[in-house]
C-alpha cells in the first residue's frame, strides 16, 4: 500500500506517515488500538497532544506512553446543522470533551453510537478507533456498555 | 508616548451583501472619508487592514496593498495586515495606537472588513473550524458553535444558568440592534422566538448565534496634537490589554471562566486609571449568547457564576449597572470577524458623540471595547475616553 497520502487534497485529517510527520508512531499505535501521547524525559511532564519538542522544559527527548481507552464526558453537544465542508454527510454527530480515567488529560473526540440526549456529564465512555476511506486513521469515544 | 485618539468612523451596511471583500473596502471608504471631510487621503500615513479568513473566503493573499488600492491610499510609514482571528478588529486598533503612540506614525486609517458569504457556506464553517487547532480540535467537527455550546453546557451544570437567561441576551440586543440601520439582524424579537429557533449545537439555537456576516468598518486614528483638526469630539484610546493562552481547547485553565479576558480588562483599565465601575457603557464580544454573560462575570460587573441572573435583573440594559452592546451586538449586527472590533470602538465614539439613535443613547465619557477570539484563548480590551 501506498502513502495514504498520495493523493491528498486540504482535509481536517492530519498527515500522518512518517513522510510527513515526526509524530507517525502516534497513527501506528492508533492501528493497534492504543491511544498514546509523549511524556517527555527530561521533566517528565506527559502532555496532550503528542510533541517533538517539550512546551515546558524544551527538551527534545521524548518517549510514548499509553493512554487509557476510557474515560467520562466532561462536556458534550451535536453538530445539527452548519457543518464544515467534509462532514455534511456525518450530521448529525455528538462531539464531547473526554477526561481520560485517571489522569488529568481531556481530548475532544466525536462519540459514535449516540445522540445528543442519550448522553450526560460523567458518562463513561471508551475509544474506538476509525479508518478513513484513503486509509489513514482517526479516534473516536463510544458509550460505554 | 503620544495620546492617540480616534477622529472618524465610517461602516457599510452589514449582512449578507451582494458585494466583494474588494467592494466591501470601497464602501467603506465613502462613508470614512465622508465622516471626515478635513482629511485629504495623501494624508493617511499608515493602513492596518483586520482581515481573519480573507486568504480563504475571498481567496485573496496579502489584502493590506489590496485595500490600499480599493481605497486610493499609499501609506509610506506602516502597512500591514492584522490577524487575529475574530480579534483581527481590534489588534488593527493596537497595532495603530502602537504606531501613532511611539511616532511612527500620524495618521492611520484601521480597516476591518470580512466577506463570509459564499455560495457554498460549508466552505465558510470549514474556515471558521481551522480558527481552532485543525489537526486536534477542528477534525472532530468542532468550530465555532459546538465548542461555545461546550461552554454553554458546562456554565448551566457549574453555575446553574438556565436556557431563558441566555435567551434575555438576545432579546436584548435585539431591542437595542434594532435602531441600528448597518446591522444584518435590526429587529426586536421576543424569548419565545428565541427559545423555540432551530436547534444548531444544544444547548444553543439559532437565535443564540450570531451571523455569518458580510460587512467592513474603519477608523482614522491620529495623535493628540492633531485630533482636534479634524473633531471637537476626539475619542482617546487611554488604556489597553491583551492576553492570550495556547490554542488546543483541552488545555486552557477553564472553559467557564475566561482568565485571559479578565488579565485583558485589568491592564486595560490600570493603564487608563480608572475601574470598571467608572464606565458608562461597554461593548462586550456577544459571538454567543452565553459568551455576553461570562464576560459580565469575568469583566467583574458580578460575582462568578451570577451573569445569568445580572441579565435577567437587567443590569445591563440602559439604567441598569453599564449598558452593554447598545449597537446590538454580533448577535444583532453579525460577526464579520475583521470588522467586529472596530465597529465596536465606532459605537463607542458615536456614542460619545451623539451620533447614535436616541432609543440608544446613553453618552457619558468612558467606554470598554472588549473583542474575543477562537476558544475564547484570546482576548483584547480597550479603554475610550471622551476628550472634548
Amino acid at each position: 500500500m501506498g502513502a495514504p497520502e498520495e493523493h491528498y487534497a486540504f482535509d481536517f485529517y492530519p498527515l500522518e506517515s512518517a513522510q510527513h510527520t515526526r509524530i507517525a508512531p502516534f497513527f501506528d499505535h492508533l492501528r493497534e488500538g492504543r491511544l498514546t501521547t509523549t511524556k517527555c524525559r527530561a521533566c517528565g511532564v506527559v502532555l496532550w497532544q503528542p510533541r517533538v519538542v517539550c512546551a515546558h522544559c524544551h527538551g527534545q527527548e521524548m518517549e510514548w506512553v499509553d493512554l487509557p481507552s476510557e474515560g467520562t464526558v466532561f462536556a458534550h453537544t451535536a453538530v445539527l446543522a452548519g457543518a464544515p465542508i467534509g462532514f455534511e454527510e456525518d450530521v448529525p454527530f455528538v462531539v464531547a470533551i473526554v477526561q481520560l480515567a485517571g489522569t488529568d488529560l481531556r481530548v475532544v473526540a466525536r462519540i459514535d453510537g449516540a445522540q445528543y440526549e442519550d448522553l450526560k456529564i460523567g458518562d463513561p465512555v471508551s475509544l474506538k478507533v476509525v479508518f478513513l476511506q484513503d486509509g489513514r486513521v482517526w479516534f473516536r469515544f463510544v458509550p460505554k456498555r | 508616548m503620544r495620546k492617540v485618539a480616534i477622529v472618524g468612523c465610517g461602516l457599510t451596511k452589514w449582512g449578507v451583501r451582494a458585494a466583494t471583500y474588494k467592494e466591501l473596502a470601497q464602501e467603506v471608504s465613502h462613508s470614512l472619508f465622508a465622516d471626515i471631510r478635513d482629511l485629504d487621503r495623501g494624508e493617511v500615513d499608515s493602513l492596518i487592514v483586520g482581515s481573519a479568513l480573507v486568504d480563504r473566503l475571498a481567496f485573496q493573499a496579502y489584502p493590506a496593498p489590496v485595500v490600499a488600492e480599493q481605497m486610493g491610499l499609499t501609506p509610506t510609514r506602516m502597512c500591514m495586515r492584522t490577524e487575529m482571528a475574530c480579534v483581527s478588529g481590534q489588534a488593527a486598533i493596537r497595532a495603530a495606537y502602537t504606531s501613532i503612540a511611539s511616532g511612527l506614525s500620524d495618521i492611520a486609517i484601521v480597516v476591518g472588513i470580512e466577506k463570509m458569504n459564499l455560495p457554498n457556506l460549508a466552505e465558510t464553517q470549514a474556515s471558521m473550524a481551522c480558527v481552532l487547532d485543525r489537526e486536534w480540535d477542528g477534525v472532530n467537527g468542532l468550530n465555532a458553535p459546538p465548542y461555545f455550546a461546550l461552554v454553554a453546557q458546562r456554565h448551566m451544570h457549574e453555575y446553574g444558568t438556565t436556557r431563558e437567561q441566555m435567551g434575555l441576551v438576545k432579546v436584548k440586543n435585539a431591542e437595542y440592534g434594532a435602531t441600528n440601520p448597518t446591522a444584518h439582524f435590526p429587529k426586536a424579537v421576543s424569548l419565545e422566538k428565541v427559545l423555540a429557533s432551530p436547534m444548531i449545537a444544544p444547548p444553543l439555537r439559532l437565535l443564540d448565534c450570531s451571523g455569518i456576516t458580510d460587512g467592513a468598518a474603519a477608523v482614522v486614528m491620529t495623535h493628540g496634537d492633531l485630533a482636534r483638526r479634524f473633531t471637537d469630539t476626539p475619542v482617546f484610546i487611554e488604556g489597553l490589554g491583551q492576553a492570550t493562552d495556547g490554542s488546543l481547547v483541552v488545555n486552557l485553565k477553564s472553559l467557564t471562566t475566561w482568565y485571559p479576558l479578565r488579565a485583558a480588562a485589568r491592564d486595560a483599565l490600570k493603564m487608563a486609571g480608572v475601574g470598571v465601575g467608572d464606565m458608562d457603557l461597554a461593548e462586550v464580544h456577544d459571538c454567543f449568547t452565553i459568551s455576553e454573560i461570562i464576560e459580565y462575570e469575568d469583566l467583574g460587573l458580578c460575582p462568578k457564576g451570577q451573569g445569568g441572573k445580572f441579565i435577567e435583573d437587567g443590569q445591563s440594559r440602559i439604567g441598569g449597572t453599564l449598558p452593554v452592546n447598545l449597537r446590538g451586538g454580533l448577535l444583532a449586527c453579525g460577526h464579520p470577524l475583521g470588522a467586529t472590533g472596530v465597529a465596536q470602538a465606532i459605537e463607542v465614539v458615536q456614542q460619545f458623540k451623539a451620533q447614535v439613535p436616541k432609543e440608544r443613547h446613553v453618552g457619558g465619557e468612558w467606554g470598554l471595547c472588549h473583542n474575543l477570539s477562537g476558544s475564547a484563548n484570546n482576548h483584547a480590551v480597550m479603554v475610550l475616553h471622551r476628550g472634548g
